[in-house]
């Protein structure tokens, strides 16, 4: 069985932060490997400023009074405790190029590569999910 | 009250911070004590369980009391104890000593006995044992028990060298029990 979790995070609204944050703590506190390939607008989930405004999808706004309600952590808290836990983020250098940002538009601790880096992670780690 | 040798407080905390909260504290747990994690997020129970199993440690058994999720859980060690070789020669099955009248000694930790043990058995968890032995009577067979008969294999060698000669190792052990349970909880 492999211990290797791979994911990519591809979207960069609140929901999908949730998503990837959550599945990606739970399995690092499995003692599961984790990296975490962040593309296009998925950059925003571990961008220093943008990662604290996350947007809802339109409409689904009335959902913020549930996430309050049930104590969720904010996804800075979440991102502080997957670093904790040891999993990798890997930050795409193309949309980062495209985007204009640098590796100090981030949080620290990040590595910056290109596809190719997250597929020799990925090449044998089950599951591979994609958000 | 279920005895544990350590307690997290993870009331309020939504997922996946129970289990991320009970990773970091079982690192401060010696192998073989219990932990108890207090949580009100109603999907812990089954995390809690999963967890456990990938993990490689014994999920016991949840608990509520009063809107509070009470789970139990027994650090294991990486190896597999199932296979550490068995010194006590006299063993027995688990089949054999429902039909004999001696004592059935379990002495796994006090919340796997509270989650479910054989009727009338006595509990003496391992750590207690050796302090306890004047509960005992020298005369009577004893049944020791644990959960795969690995506990119960040190158990029994430490009764025969304090002077008991009529006690046997049951094997499998409660893994391996399909009869009826008391439960204390």
């Amino acid at each position: 069985m492999s211990n290797k979790v791979a994911i990519i995070a591809s979207t960069g609204g609140l929901f999908d932060a949730y998503k990837v944050f959550n599945i990606a703590t739970a399995a690092a506190a499995s003692e599961k490997e984790v990296a975490i390939f962040f593309t296009f607008e998925g950059l925003n989930l571990i961008h220093k400023q943008a990662m604290y405004n996350l947007e809802m999808p339109a409409g689904k706004e009335h959902f913020a009074e549930g996430f309050e309600k049930a104590q969720v952590p904010n996804i800075p808290q979440l991102v502080e405790v997957a670093g904790e836990l040891g999993v990798k983020f890997i930050a795409c250098q193309m949309t980062m190029d495209i985007m204009g940002l640098s590796k100090e538009d981030f949080v620290t601790g990040i590595e910056v590569g290109g596809a190719v880096t997250f597929l020799e992670y990925a090449k044998d780690a089950s599951p591979a999910l994609t958000f | 009250m279920i005895k544990s040798d350590i307690q997290l407080d993870a009331k309020g905390l939504a997922c996946p911070m129970p289990i991320v909260r009970t990773k970091k504290v079982m690192n401060n747990v010696a192998e073989g004590q219990v932990l108890e994690i207090q949580a009100t997020d109603k999907g812990s129970t089954a995390d809690l369980a999963a967890w456990a199993k990938t993990v490689g440690h014994q999920y016991i058994g949840t608990k509520e009391e009063g809107g509070v999720l009470y789970h139990y859980i027994r650090k294991c060690s990486a190896e597999n104890s199932d296979f550490i070789e068995k010194a006590f020669e006299q063993t027995i099955s688990n089949e054999e000593i429902t039909a004999r009248n001696g004592l059935i000694l379990d002495v796994r930790e006090a919340a796997e006995y509270a989650f479910g043990h054989i009727p009338g058995a006595k509990s003496i968890p391992m750590g207690e044992l050796e302090k306890r032995l004047a509960e005992l009577d020298k005369e009577q067979e004893i049944y020791v028990i644990c959960r795969t008969g690995t506990r119960s294999d040190l158990a029994a060698q430490m009764l025969a060298e304090q002077g008991f000669t009529n006690v046997y190792n049951v094997l499998p052990g409660m893994s391996g029990w399909n009869g009826e349970l008391s439960k204390e909880i």
